[in-house]
């Protein structure tokens, strides 16, 4: 901390320093980009992950609240940027030194009107164009004679806005994101391989693809808005809508970020029950991921096959938990009900029929001469950029990025079992795909080590009928299926949460879709998206 | 009795003298060739249409069991009445009018792809004398006939008007283009091996052996790389490109709705049958039976079975071949389809042609 | 003559993988079929008992339930599918006694997410498993859950009887002690 404070206050004498945990340092505006780099390029901090961005909305002033974490260290720090101008707040773009911004400055924009100077396309990400006023914002009007339902299209337009300041003053210049001879096709919003209603413009020239533009946003529902009007069990039922696939490690961390703000401590019983049940959760996720990157691919055969065995893991977590996607069984203080009876026998009895059908997986789709030739070599992501754009979880290590939670913050009872982080060093679709197939061998490994141990105990603290948390934010993050999910709640001691957001870690894989595609084929492409394995209700929260 | 030795089983020849002799004895000669023109044209287009619907309920119960399903099973006896109500259902829908679009060429090409489809359909011998066309020159015909699909289909994505269908049709003709040399030369090794371009000359001298077995090892090269060429010729997985569904949505017919639509589909199968037919008649002895010299007991219960029931057996054998290969393996890129031809498939059947030649010109044959 | 070998070797390979496959997918094709065959089989489906499928108003034999209207559930419902209506009736001895008039249900809103099965205090909504939820228009979604001319359960004193179907394992750890103090202005 002490470095930390060194090398912000040489640049910028004024930032303010928290007092606890978590170390924030509110930055003043004008040093703000200064003191990011150096906070990134110090060699003693090396803060090279943006983990996390939060516009605020404080009621006098806008900002930015910026969640930094150095790979090599682990160490974290709270970086907070404010802005007291409503009416046109502007604040400096970090995305050129952490590619990740980029999305998510566009994201706060949308949300809160805030310019970013030199980020160089400042349009909205979820919301339409001709969208009025900025919804997260405290003073937004939500009534339907501003925003009505529109019936005509949204117009496409091929040039963004962006802000950079020249000699104190700040200019808005065009940028041409696809000029008027350039074939644009339209991948999505409705088109079977993009896994949902997310819209990729694309330049190709032939089949070779030149440039892509993603559009999110066509299923937002604004749940970080809504969850500023629900109380704290209230907001649980939300975040497994986030990744569907990730049901439960969602609402584990978003109950992890509860308790640790009460102070609640978790009976043993039920941390190797949310444990289990995350495990469960990413053997159905990565089973999925198995058969969709086989069925986009082609190998429709492949598909089923993941499908028939992803069946045997939804039906245990329906015994258990009551349903099959949308689980609902974390709770504050615990989980919903005791796990059931059939449990334990029916994970034994899966730890023994899933491996014979993984050599099937290998003998139908890894070996395949077919399949190889589409997925080594295609789309490769080197370490630093995936660092870069944030790409956490299965696609982050298969460039070699050591960025497992589980291994970093061990929660639940992961510092209780044994297994390997997997890592490859490729960074290509083939890479990717072999680490989530590894995983599944992992997961299956965990659980034969959970599940005979589960300790007697009460599957629930009692909590209070009202749930308010202290004043301050909070963080915390487990790793979901497919990259870190981390919730950051700014609580003002009330029974609803001031600012609830949520890290996805869908919208740096969609972000880093243009760098991996460019210059391969159009089917190339499909198997990207395919290998990194996005949900769209993640990216579009 | 019909079903006694092979030579007489169901007898092709002698329905037609009857025929023949029948109608000559009620109208002009001009009368009795209008007739009869007009019945082998609607016992063909029947027969099309009655082997596209087969095909089509076949696939989906041969692809539901690869995938652990059970496929089709509420329409009729385990769903055997499902094609035929998807037929229905596909002729009372509607050809919505696309906005946009070159409406003479969109209409046309469906034509084109099920005209080419129906003349090489023709030209196939499905039994002892039950062959429609049958000339000196019958499978350079049949090539050259099955060619004008490619057209149907560039024309199909181009009149489209839409990017999709377009990338399709392109994909569609390199790919077609480049699948044909390797058809047409492996055709070739078997003409080479047979002597003659007739269709039926090149089933009657399969009669003691297949040209499968007679031609040993170029001809299985030749029938491996033709059934691979085949299957790209066709347009099915793992070739599928042009109608990649899950990057081109349907590719060159996205845009075309009810009998159009139809009509892609029923000449996609058709061809498989084509293809099929083909393979038969080249290498596995057409409608000739299984006989193996010195066994002649075998051999008669062989010739028990009738001839168009052999031809539809080994066709069957060898589409099941190839659904096999589509329910089986992961999509191909363009640029890896392109390789495999050019790079893999045509210097190995240049060399396998040399290779025929050498052996039928000493003479190394059975 | 490396490049040659290699050619051929992954020529060869590349064969091989596929016939792998291949007979995997033909393993496959004999084996038996997971399909299930959905309504024949509607006699024998049994759905797991903890299955959200509706919410439900337990009522027992008698007709009778155990909701005292006090609006909890109404108050705890994120998507506001509950509405609780109730009315005051005047018994024999003038005692004002406010009683459920309609449990109204949106099944078309509701997320599942089981706080009011959790918050009532008197075991009396459960959720069943019932899944077969499809009708023709919106307006059918909403259901009344109190049976017509049911009555609350009188229960002999002191102890509350148990709920009729009690939920597998209800949560009566996490249950609220005793009622919320907005719970009476709720409704």
């Amino acid at each position: 901390m002490n470095k930390i404070k060194d090398i912000v206050s040489r640049i910028a004498p004024e930032a303010v320093f928290s007092e606890s945990a978590p170390w924030t340092v509110t930055v003043p505006t004008a040093q703000f980009h200064a003191v990011a780099q150096a906070l990134r390029d110090d060699p003693q901090t090396q803060f090279d992950f943006l983990l996390c961005m939060t516009g605020m909305d404080w009621g006098e002033t806008l900002g930015v609240v910026y969640h930094l974490r150095s790979t090599a260290s682990g160490c974290e720090v709270v970086l907070r940027i404010e802005t007291a101008d409503r009416e046109n707040p502007q604040l400096p773009s970090v995305s050129d030194l952490w590619e990740t911004a980029n999305l998510n400055e566009r994201e706060v924009f949308d949300f809160f009107g805030i310019r970013f100077i030199g980020h160089p396309d400042m349009r909205r990400l979820f919301l339409r164009n001709d969208w009025v006023g900025y919804p997260l914002r405290k003073d937004y009007d939500a009534s339907a004679e501003v925003n009505p339902v529109r019936m005509e299209n949204e117009e496409t337009v091929d040039v963004t806005p962006s802000y950079e300041e020249h000699d104190g003053k700040v200019e808005q210049e065009e940028r041409v994101l696809f000029d008027d001879q350039e074939y644009v096709v339209n991948i999505g919003p409705q088109h079977p391989a993009t896994h949902g209603v997310l819209r990729f413009r694309t330049s190709i020239e032939g089949e070779t693809i030149k440039k892509v533009d993603v559009h999110c946003g066509y299923i937002h529902r604004g749940i970080e808005k809504m969850c500023e009007g629900l109380s704290y069990p209230q907001t649980l039922a939300l975040t497994d809508r986030l990744d569907y696939l990730s049901a439960h490690q969602n609402r584990h961390a978003l109950c992890m970020c509860i308790e640790k703000a009460l102070g609640i401590e978790v009976p043993e019983r039920v941390q190797y029950i949310r444990t289990i049940m995350d495990e469960l959760n990413r053997l159905s996720s990565h089973l999925l991921f198995w058969s969709t990157l086989c069925m986009d691919l082609g190998a429709l055969t492949a598909f089923f096959y993941g499908f028939r065995d992803r069946e045997k893991v939804l039906d245990m977590m329906e015994e258990t938990t009551g349903g099959r996607l949308i689980q609902n069984y974390n709770v504050i203080g615990g989980v919903m009900a005791d796990i059931h009876p059939n449990l334990v026998q029916r994970i034994k009895e899966f730890i023994h029929y899933l491996p014979p059908m993984l050599r099937e997986y290998d003998e139908v789709f890894t070996g395949n001469v077919i399949a190889r030739q589409r997925m080594q070599g295609i789309g490769v992501l080197s370490k630093e950029t995936a660092i870069s754009y944030g790409v956490t979880g299965p696609s982050g290590r298969a460039s070699g990025w050591s960025c497992d939670v589980r291994k970093l913050k061990p929660y639940g009872v992961y510092d209780k079992v044994e297994f390997d982080e997997v890592l490859r060093t490729g960074g290509d679709t083939y890479d990717r795909y072999l680490v989530r197939v590894e995983e599944i061998r992992q997961s299956l490994r965990i659980l034969e080590q959970l599940v005979d141990n589960i300790p007697a105990g009460d599957y629930c603290v009692k909590t209070k009928p009202i749930i308010r948390l202290p004043e301050g934010n909070y963080f915390s993050s487990v790793e979901a299926s497919r990259g870190e999910f981390g919730v950051y709640i700014e609580s003002r001691g009330d029974k609803m949460p001031y600012r609830m957001k949520f890290r996805s870690p869908g919208l740096p894989l969609v972000s880093v879709v243009d760098t991996l595609a460019s210059g391969s084929k159009i089917a190339d492409l499909i198997a990207i998206g395919g290998s990194l394995d996005y949900v769209v209700p993640d990216i579009d929260r | 009795m019909f079903l006694n030795t092979y030579t007489d089983s169901i007898d092709f020849n002698a329905a037609r003298e009857w025929i023949h002799t029948t109608l000559s004895g009620v109208m002009p000669a001009w009368g009795v060739t209008l007739t009869e023109c007009v019945l082998v044209g609607l016992c063909l287009l029947l027969g099309y249409a009655l082997i596209a619907l087969a095909l089509i309920y076949i696939e989906r119960k041969v692809c539901a069991f690869f995938q652990c399903r059970l496929g089709p099973n509420r329409v009729g006896p385990y769903g055997t009445v499902q094609s035929v109500a998807d037929m229905v259902k596909m002729l009372i829908k509607e050809l919505i009018h696309i906005n946009h679009v070159d409406q003479f060429l969109f209409n046309l090409a469906p034509f084109i792809v099920i005209i080419s489809s129906v003349l090489a359909f023709g030209c196939l011998p499905f039994a002892k004398g039950l062959a429609v066309l049958d000339f000196n020159v019958g499978i350079f015909f049949l090539m050259a006939a099955s060619s004008i699909g490619i057209v149907g289909i560039l024309l199909a994505g181009w009149s489209s008007n839409n990017k999709y269908s377009m990338i399709g049709a392109m994909r569609s003709g390199a790919q077609m283009i480049s699948y044909e040399l390797s058809i047409g030369l492996s055709i070739l090794t078997m003409v080479v091996l047979s002597g003659t371009m007739q269709l039926s000359e090149i089933v009657e001298r399969q009669s003691e052996v297949w040209f499968l077995f007679s031609g040993h090892i170029p001809a299985l090269i030749a029938f491996l790389i033709y059934l691979v060429a085949g299957t790209a010729e066709t347009n099915r997985g793992p070739f599928d490109l042009p109608e990649a569904d899950s990057e081109l949505t349907a590719g060159y017919h996205t845009e075309y709705s009810g009998m159009h639509f139809g009509f892609f589909y029923l000449a996609e199968y058709l061809n498989l049958f084509i293809v099929a037919g083909i393979a038969t008649t080249l290498f596995l002895g057409g409608w000739m039976p299984l006989h193996i010299s010195g066994w002649e007991g075998f051999n008669a219960v062989m010739d028990f079975i009738p001839s168009i029931v052999w031809f539809l057996a080994k066709v069957g054998v060898v589409i099941f071949v190839i659904m096999w290969f589509k329910w089986t393996f992961p999509r191909l890129r363009i640029d890896q389809l392109l390789t495999l031809e050019w790079k893999y498939l045509l210097p190995l059947s240049l060399l396998n042609l040399l290779l025929m030649t050498l052996v039928v010109a000493l003479g190394l044959y059975f | 003559m490396n490049a040659l070998k290699e050619y051929i070797v992954s020529f060869f390979s590349g064969l091989g993988s596929l016939l792998t496959g291949m007979g995997v997918t033909i393993r496959v094709f004999f084996r038996k079929k997971t399909t299930e065959q959905y309504p024949e089989n509607r006699e024998t489906l049994q759905m797991f008992d903890r299955f959200r499928g509706e919410l439900t108003l337990i009522h027992n034999d008698r007709n009778e339930h155990h909701c005292i209207a006090c609006g909890i559930c109404q108050m705890n419902c994120p998507n506001g599918s509950i509405r609780v209506i109730s009315q005051t009736l005047t018994d024999e001895e003038g005692k004002k006694k406010r009683v459920l008039d309609q449990y109204i249900y949106d099944i078309g809103s509701c997320l599942y997410c089981q706080l009011c099965v959790r918050s009532c205090p008197h075991d009396a909504i459960t959720f069943d498993t019932q899944f077969e939820h499809a009708v023709f228009t919106r307006s059918k979604l909403v259901r009344q859950l109190n049976h017509p001319g049911s009555t609350l359960e009188v229960k002999p004193k002191p102890v509350a009887p148990k709920p009729v179907v009690p939920k597998a394992e209800s949560p009566k750890v996490e249950k609220p002690q005793g009622e919320a103090p907005e719970a009476a202005q709720a409704e």
